[in-house]
């Protein structure tokens, strides 16, 4: 299947890229398998995403469900954030082939890896 | 090529005249193909393309000579065409030796004359590899093969892959000495989905198709008479501007990679920097992945390939760039660039302009380009 246009105005244009150096929420994640990277660092105040920023390396995948995550995250309540699923995000990237699914996966890993780790 | 399928529309196996006038046009084709190598024109057989006739070659020598031996020499990067034939037939029980390149991508004939057996059937390396066009030896392989026929081991033949080569490289099989090479005419600009394999007189292989006999019986399928019509002209016109071409190629190529060098940092040049064909440049780009790239440059109009692929979570770097000795990073960030007749320096500077915004951008998305970390912190899109 063909990669929607949204996908690739995020791999074009990544959201929140970088990192956050007063980030409480921190997570660095990896496909062992593939070495794909995602890492997220979160301000949470009050039981709200206050800034997310997020690196990545692997396929392109990869790269687009970190930022498409960062938006979807971004000033939302950790109750919104908690359940959001690897299919919510597949379909937020407007679709990604069955076999890329795993960075979808790597995504949701990581935000839920994030929000263990707050502080 | 519309003109071929419009007026050659006979079958070549059929006595009628439509037909007999698709035969002519088969061999005069098969005469351009023939002089593109230096072969005769009776020892070229068309496939379907270039896996077809590495196939062929390896497997039906190798079911042909399987009394006088089982054991086959190939390289460690061969195209997966030949690697996945030599594989099957690992599986049937015949050993194989695939030589180490070293960091510069080119065999040892030493190590081909260190791993000759008194078994050993064929010997099968490319003329120069597809993704960092490297030239491999083969006329000294040739040239070994000869001497050990010459001192009794009669049964011993070599194959080379020249599908990226033919067209770009004045080729001669007798120079080369080998007695199988591997063509395909998309290589040339013709369409997709023809080749042609070269087989020396007295070369014996076992059929692949039973129940036709075409192409004696080699192939044994009716004749793609279009694709190989346009096969011959694409030979013809590229052994008489070989030499323009080359240059072409050559000088753009030259272009591309000073100016890489000029505006990217952290690159990697993969392959020899002398024994190489004109036309290929690949690449290794530090802390970012090749795929990425890739679709970056594609959304850009500029298009590349990797040798890697990662499909269901699992990373294949590209097994040519491991086999230099490189680190996992530099095999995933490798991108492979060509350039044909048909590009211009613009679009050179174009492709290095774009190239240079994609890495940069990547690189800030990277975490392995951990010295950057405090410079972007905070940094949107």
């Amino acid at each position: 299947m063909p990669y929607s246009s949204k996908f690739k105005d995020h791999l074009a244009h990544p959201r929140n890229a970088g990192e956050l150096p007063d980030a409480n929420a921190i997570a660095d994640e990896k496909n062992p398998v593939c070495g794909d990277r995602l890492r997220l660092s979160l301000i949470v105040k009050n039981d709200r995403i206050e800034a997310v920023r997020y690196l990545a390396y692997g396929c392109p995948p990869t790269l687009v469900c970190g930022s498409v995550l960062t938006e979807l995250i971004d000033g939302k309540s950790i109750a919104e954030v908690t359940n959001l699923t690897r299919a919510d995000l597949v379909n937020a990237v407007g679709g990604l082939p069955s076999r890329k699914h795993h960075a979808a996966a790597l995504a949701i890993e990581t935000l839920h890896a994030a929000l263990a780790s707050l502080s | 090529m519309a003109r071929a399928v419009m007026e050659t529309f006979g079958n070549a196996s059929s006595v009628h005249g439509f037909g007999q006038q698709a035969r002519a046009a088969i061999d005069r084709a098969r005469r351009e193909v023939a002089a593109l190598i230096g072969a005769k024109q009776n020892e070229i057989v068309f496939t379907s393309g270039g896996t077809e006739a590495n196939n062929l070659a390896i497997r039906g020598l190798c079911e042909a000579s399987s009394a006088q031996g089982r054991h086959v020499i190939t390289s460690a990067i061969e195209h997966p065409s030949v690697t996945g034939v030599c594989n099957e037939l690992e599986k049937r029980g015949w050993e194989i030796t695939r030589l180490p390149v070293y960091a510069n991508g080119i065999v040892r004939i030493e190590d081909v004359a260190h791993a000759l057996r008194p078994d050993t059937v064929l010997i099968t390396v490319m003329l120069a590899n597809n993704e960092i066009g490297t030239i491999q030896p083969i006329s000294e392989i040739g040239s070994l093969v000869r001497e050990q026929r010459a001192a009794g081991q009669k049964h011993l033949w070599l194959h080379t892959d020249a599908v990226q080569t033919a067209g770009r490289l004045s080729l001669n099989v007798d120079e080369l000495g080998c007695d199988l090479l591997t063509t395909s005419a998309h290589k040339l600009y013709a369409p997709k989905g023809i080749g042609a394999l070269y087989v020396r007189r007295g070369v014996r292989l076992h059929g692949q198709n039973v129940g036709g006999h075409q192409e004696l019986d080699r192939p044994a399928t009716t004749e793609n008479v279009p694709g190989i019509i346009a096969f011959g002209e694409a030979a013809k016109l590229a052994r008489e501007e070989l030499k323009e071409r080359s240059h072409h190629d050559s000088a753009l190529r030259d272009r591309f990679e000073a100016r890489v060098r000029e505006k990217i940092s952290d690159v990697v040049m993969n392959g020899d920097r002398e024994h190489r064909l004109g036309h290929l440049s690949n690449i290794s780009f530090r802390f970012i992945e090749g795929e990425g790239l890739l679709i970056n440059l594609d959304l850009e109009g500029v298009a590349v390939s990797t040798g890697s692929a990662c499909s269901s979570g699992t990373l294949e770097p590209s097994p040519v760039i491991r086999a230099l000795g490189v680190d996992d990073e530099l095999a995933r960030g490798s991108i492979r660039f060509s350039f044909g007749k048909d590009n211009s320096e613009a679009d050179v500077d174009y492709a290095v302009e774009v190239l240079a915004r994609a890495v940069e951008r990547l690189r800030l998305l990277s975490p392995l380009n951990r010295q950057d970390l405090q410079d972007f912190a905070g940094c949107t899109g």
